[in-house]
């Protein structure tokens, strides 16, 4: 991986300038090696040519076997899952694991492709999601007993495909995803603890939480979406060492929240004007007491604070999702302000002179710090 | 470098073969013991003809039953919830539609049936509840290049089809009657 091969560089610099001991140097790339199957090109390769595989054998299958009895075409389709998992055993055998996912991974979407055909077959018109879920659940189970990050990735997918067909059909928030989602976590953090699929899994929570804002109570919850984020991140960043030490996720976790939470104080500022009760004509914030402009404050507040936090901690990821709330924030509410030029020209004198009092502020923080250490 | 296989992969990978490959059968021998076991009724119905990409030429089946209605000061209906139809057989052999029920009807006889669905949209009309309903026996699926001249026949000859109802109410679809004929009258396995 990039970051990998940047820190062995550095490796070799710092044990150059007797900053690391050759031992500490070799116990640091024993660590680095173990840390999960390295995605090399090969293993991308394998993956891409298992999925277009599973295409192909499926659109084979679908067009070609009007002839075949129905006993013939089921066994046809368990010869395919035999033959992936029969593949996945040689190359597992042969210390090939990348290969090995690969054709589990093909076999994953032979069962899925399975039981589309199945339900050609019998002409089963059923409830869609509940074919994703069935296909999820098998995938799921192939990733977590076999350790596969690929299959691990599409089971993601196939959950995040069955609750938002579900939502949608229904147009209400799905609760069972949660238990998906924690049965998917549950299975990465206590098998590879691949970094990427708990990307993936930060993603899909993320959107859920922040579908909830636009589902509950009409589309007028976002005020929940905010408080959940907030509370992500006040628990990402103190209990931060304590999350660590059993996975090394806090940081990223930070990142997830701010962006949850600000994608509830957006919604809240800028979209809920939209849906203002069109007889009364009163806007949303209005109606409910709350001045855009206490939002707009709140909203820098959380924002500045976690540029603050990101700086510190070098929290690389924080600093331009952050970065990015702000520019949103401000090009925001220029629009909303829009018109009355009065509004505008007061609102970035005020933001202006609040990013100049914060900059001092951030100054004597850091010399106390450094006054501190030097003392 | 030939690395031999840990007993515990063996294990794993042996289990979700037949966790997959049991799911499939599963699928297979629930229908089947449904379209053997079930009474069978014969809907009216009339076809609309799409695509699906990978499963081939499918026609989806229209039926009357699919739209009802709640009466005023009945509870509140919503998409996702399980609904029951009770069927009656007319003089033409069709069955149609008598009753809606939220619980499964008990003590119907024999010229009776319940058949379960799921509420897909309600919206509502006046003090009434319009609601759309699916019975999982919308799709059926024909060999490629034939889902056209089936929609053409149907100008001409009356669609019915024939399904299969479990206890339950679980409804499966055996075949098709064009005009007097039974068509695509596939054997179980």
């Amino acid at each position: 991986m990039l970051g990998d091969r940047r820190l062995r560089r550095d490796l070799e610099r710092w044990e150059q300038s007797g900053w690391v001991t050759a031992p500490g140097a070799r116990a640091i790339r024993t660590e680095l090696g173990q840390s999960g199957t390295t995605l090399s090109l090969a293993n991308v390769l394998a993956v891409l040519a298992a999925v277009l595989l599973c295409l192909g054998a499926m659109t084979f299958v679908a067009a070609n076997w009007q002839e075949m009895s129905r006993l013939g075409r089921l066994v046809l389709l368990l010869a395919m899952l035999a033959g992936s998992y029969g593949g996945a055993a040689w190359l597992y055998g042969r210390g090939l694991e990348g290969f090995g996912h690969a054709a589990t991974m093909l076999g994953c979407g032979s069962f899925g492709a399975s039981i589309m055909l199945v339900a050609q077959m019998y002409h089963i018109g059923g409830n869609p999601p509940d074919a994703v879920l069935t296909w999820g659940a098998g995938t799921a189970a192939a990733a977590i007993l076999l350790r596969a990050n690929a299959a691990h990735a599409l089971a993601i997918g196939l959950a995040g495909l069955w609750g938002a067909w579900e939502t949608a059909l229904r147009g209400d928030a799905f609760w069972p995803y949660l238990l998906a989602w924690v049965v998917l976590f549950a299975g990465l953090a206590l098998t590879t603890r691949w970094r990427a699929g708990f990307h993936l899994l930060a993603l899909s929570l993320t959107g859920f939480v922040i579908s909830l804002g636009y589902l509950l109570a009409q589309g007028h919850r976002h005020d929940l979406v905010l408080l959940i984020g907030l509370a992500g991140m006040a628990v990402a960043a103190f209990l931060g060492p304590t999350i660590d030490r059993f996975l090394a996720l806090s940081r990223p976790a930070l990142v997830y929240a701010l962006a949850t939470a600000y994608a509830g104080l957006f919604a809240m500022q800028f979209l809920e004007g939209l849906y203002a009760d069109p007889a009364s004509n009163t806007p949303w914030l209005a109606a409910n007491g709350m001045p855009l402009l206490a939002l707009a404050v709140t909203s820098l507040a959380i924002i500045l604070g976690a540029l603050f936090l990101a700086n510190r901690s070098g929290n690389r990821g924080l600093l331009w999702v952050a970065y990015c709330c702000f520019s949103l924030e401000l090009i925001g509410l220029y629009f909303k302000t829009l018109g009355t030029l009065l509004d505008t020209s007061l609102f970035f004198l005020v933001a202006g002179l609040l990013l100049a009092g914060l900059a001092y502020l951030a100054l004597r923080l850091h010399r106390r710090d450094l006054a501190h250490r030097e003392a | 470098m030939e690395k031999a296989m840990s007993p515990t992969r063996w294990r794993a990978l042996l289990a979700v073969a037949l966790l997959q490959a049991a799911v499939l059968g599963w699928m297979v021998w629930d229908r089947a013991s449904l379209i053997s076991q079930g009474r069978e009724i014969l809907l009216a119905t009339d076809p609309v003809d799409p695509r699906s990409l990978f499963r081939g030429d499918y026609v989806i089946l229209n039926y009357a039953l699919a739209n009802a209605a709640l009466p005023a000061g009945a509870p509140v209906a919503r998409a996702g919830d399980r609904i029951y139809v009770t069927l009656a057989k007319g003089t033409d052999g069709l069955w149609s539609m008598t009753a809606l029920a939220a619980e499964q009807p008990t003590g119907l006889g024999a010229d009776r049936v319940a058949m379960r669905g799921r509420v897909e949209s309600v919206w509502p009309d006046g003090d009434k509840q319009q609601l759309r309903l699916a019975f999982g026996i919308e799709s059926y699926f024909v060999p490629e290049g034939e889902g056209k001249d089936l929609e053409r026949l149907v100008g001409t000859e009356s669609l019915a089809v024939v399904v299969a109802v479990a206890d339950d109410g679980r409804a499966a679809i055996k075949g098709l009657r064009i005009g007097d004929q039974v068509r695509y009258d596939e054997p179980l396995y």
